[in-house]
């Protein structure tokens, strides 16, 4: 649980304390392109707060989606992007079900994330996840205890997926590799370390 | 006999075994018949691969979809989240043609093309729908009634919201899932807040755990009020959440819930007269035994 903001960046800390809008903070052309990621009208946003009213992480943290709405309106983009936390929705679509403007917070969520992506901040597990289906096809792959479980129930000990059939994994890899996603996930995790 | 093909997804065959099996044997005495879909991956996860790239969430999601499309059945699959993979990239690539395009140029390095050619299904509503199988046909199926036990309904989110693109209407209160655990002949239980996330999606399990386990808590506190003997579910990342989230609030928070966590179909197998053994309850985290002793 995030108690406190603190990110350990001075910088981005005092950014967030100052609730100012400067003109030259804004890039106009942000709200345009978080629009065609996440297909809403965000800047139909009148920031009536239903969406923070009925978050589930929003209690338990300093993430306020209608915040995040705002930033994007307000073409915020460094602030949006670079805020962690971007990454604390889970995907639950309340907000999404009663936004009175019938837009759909969640997926401009998703949105920023995929801005943030492109500048490589991606939190660590999920270039793991990446990592994993690269190699087996599965986010959460197969292990011995559970293979002997398997064949207890009466199933194969390799589910009929990619798991049991690995002559499916190179189409996977060519997938992820069109998108040069599985060497910007090594490369960002080494990077950490 | 209505035929689809079965994704699967990871944590089902991976995690709780149980789950898959129990689809399969249940789902038969019902007049629906699962069929291997040979291949399937990944869904991929919507949390982590959705928030990294959109595009690379419709290709993947859309490979899975043309495994189906080439069987020439629909899927049926039995996890929220492979539901919104699978379902909504369905739908979304089926109706835009800029992003079908934009799959079907990567597909097309792996001799693969997405047609639009099929449905997607949650079983759950196949079970629900009384063109298909229905809330009758589910009670008629019970051999062991699980009389007596008081269970406590979790929907999840994404087989129901965002509610204008999905079968059910509002979810601000629906109570269809209580009619089939009533069904099975046990009491379904109102309680606080149930509509709530568990917490795991978007990848905040992997994010911020606490933060997961926060909302978690909030919620089995919520069921845990009511007295309810069984928490269930028809998603397995929300049953690994709250069946090994249970493990982890107790060593991160000190609360204690012994809840037994069932995914719907491993109820739907108990009370089709399936053992236990034949469910593999013993890899649930939290002990099922209290519950079990009730029926057996």
């Amino acid at each position: 649980m995030s108690f406190e903001k603190n990110y350990g960046n001075p910088e981005l800390e005092e950014k967030l304390r100052d609730r100012s809008f400067y003109t030259t903070d804004s890039n106009p052309e942000f709200l345009k392109e978080v629009e065609k990621i996440s297909r809403t009208d965000a800047h139909m946003c009148f920031q009536c707060g239903s969406c923070t009213g009925g978050c589930p992480s929003a209690p338990r943290s300093s993430y306020r989606i209608r915040l995040f709405m705002r930033k994007v309106v307000l073409g915020l983009e460094e602030e949006a992007l670079t805020d962690p936390d971007l990454w604390l929705c889970t995907t639950c679509y309340t907000c999404t079900d009663r936004c009175p403007r019938n837009l759909a917070p969640t997926d401009v969520i998703m949105a920023l994330r995929n801005l943030a992506a492109r500048r490589d901040i991606i939190p660590k597990n999920f270039l793991k996840t990446v990592q994993a289906i690269y190699k087996t096809g599965h986010g959460v792959p197969n292990n011995d205890a559970n293979r002997a479980a398997r064949v207890k129930l009466g199933l194969t000990p390799e589910p009929e997926t990619t798991a049991g059939h690995p002559e499916f994994i190179p189409g996977i890899q060519k997938i992820i590799d069109h998108y040069g996603l599985k060497d910007r996930a090594d490369r960002i995790l080494a990077e950490g370390e | 006999m209505h035929e689809y093909a079965f994704f699967l997804g990871c944590i089902a065959p991976n995690r709780y075994p149980g789950c898959e099996a129990s689809a399969i044997k249940t789902s038969e005495k019902v007049g629906i018949k699962l069929l291997p879909l040979k291949g399937g991956s990944c869904c991929p996860a919507p949390g982590a691969f959705g928030s990294i790239d959109l595009n690379i969430w419709y290709a993947m999601a859309a490979r899975n979809v043309c495994l189906a499309e080439e069987m020439g059945k629909d899927i049926a699959l039995i996890c929220n989240g492979c539901y919104k993979s699978i379902y909504e990239v369905n739908e979304i690539l089926k109706n835009n043609d800029e992003l079908r395009d934009g799959a079907n140029e990567v597909l097309a390095e792996i001799d693969m093309e997405f047609k639009g050619s099929i449905d997607v299904w949650h079983l759950i509503e196949l079970y629900y729908d009384s063109e298909i199988c229905g809330v009758e046909k589910i009670r008629n199926s019970i051999t062991r009634p699980l009389t007596g036990v008081k269970i406590a309904p979790h929907y999840g989110c994404h087989l129901l919201k965002p509610a204008k693109e999905r079968h059910f209407g509002n979810a601000e209160n629906p109570m269809w899932f209580e009619e089939l655990i009533d069904a099975l002949g046990a009491e379904s239980v109102q309680y606080k807040n149930k509509m709530q996330c568990c917490g795991a999606g978007g990848g905040v399990r992997g994010y911020d755990l606490s933060q997961a386990l926060d909302i978690t808590n909030e919620k089995l506190i919520n069921v845990q009020e009511v007295g309810a003997d069984v928490l269930t579910e028809f998603c397995p990342f929300c049953q690994l959440q709250y069946d090994r989230g249970q493990v982890e609030i107790k060593e991160t928070f000190g609360k204690e819930y012994n809840l037994p966590v069932l995914h719907y179909n491993e109820l739907l197998g108990l009370a089709q007269g399936m053992s236990p053994d034949e469910l593999a309850l013993d890899l649930h985290a939290v002990d099922c035994k209290p519950f079990l002793d009730m029926i057996l």
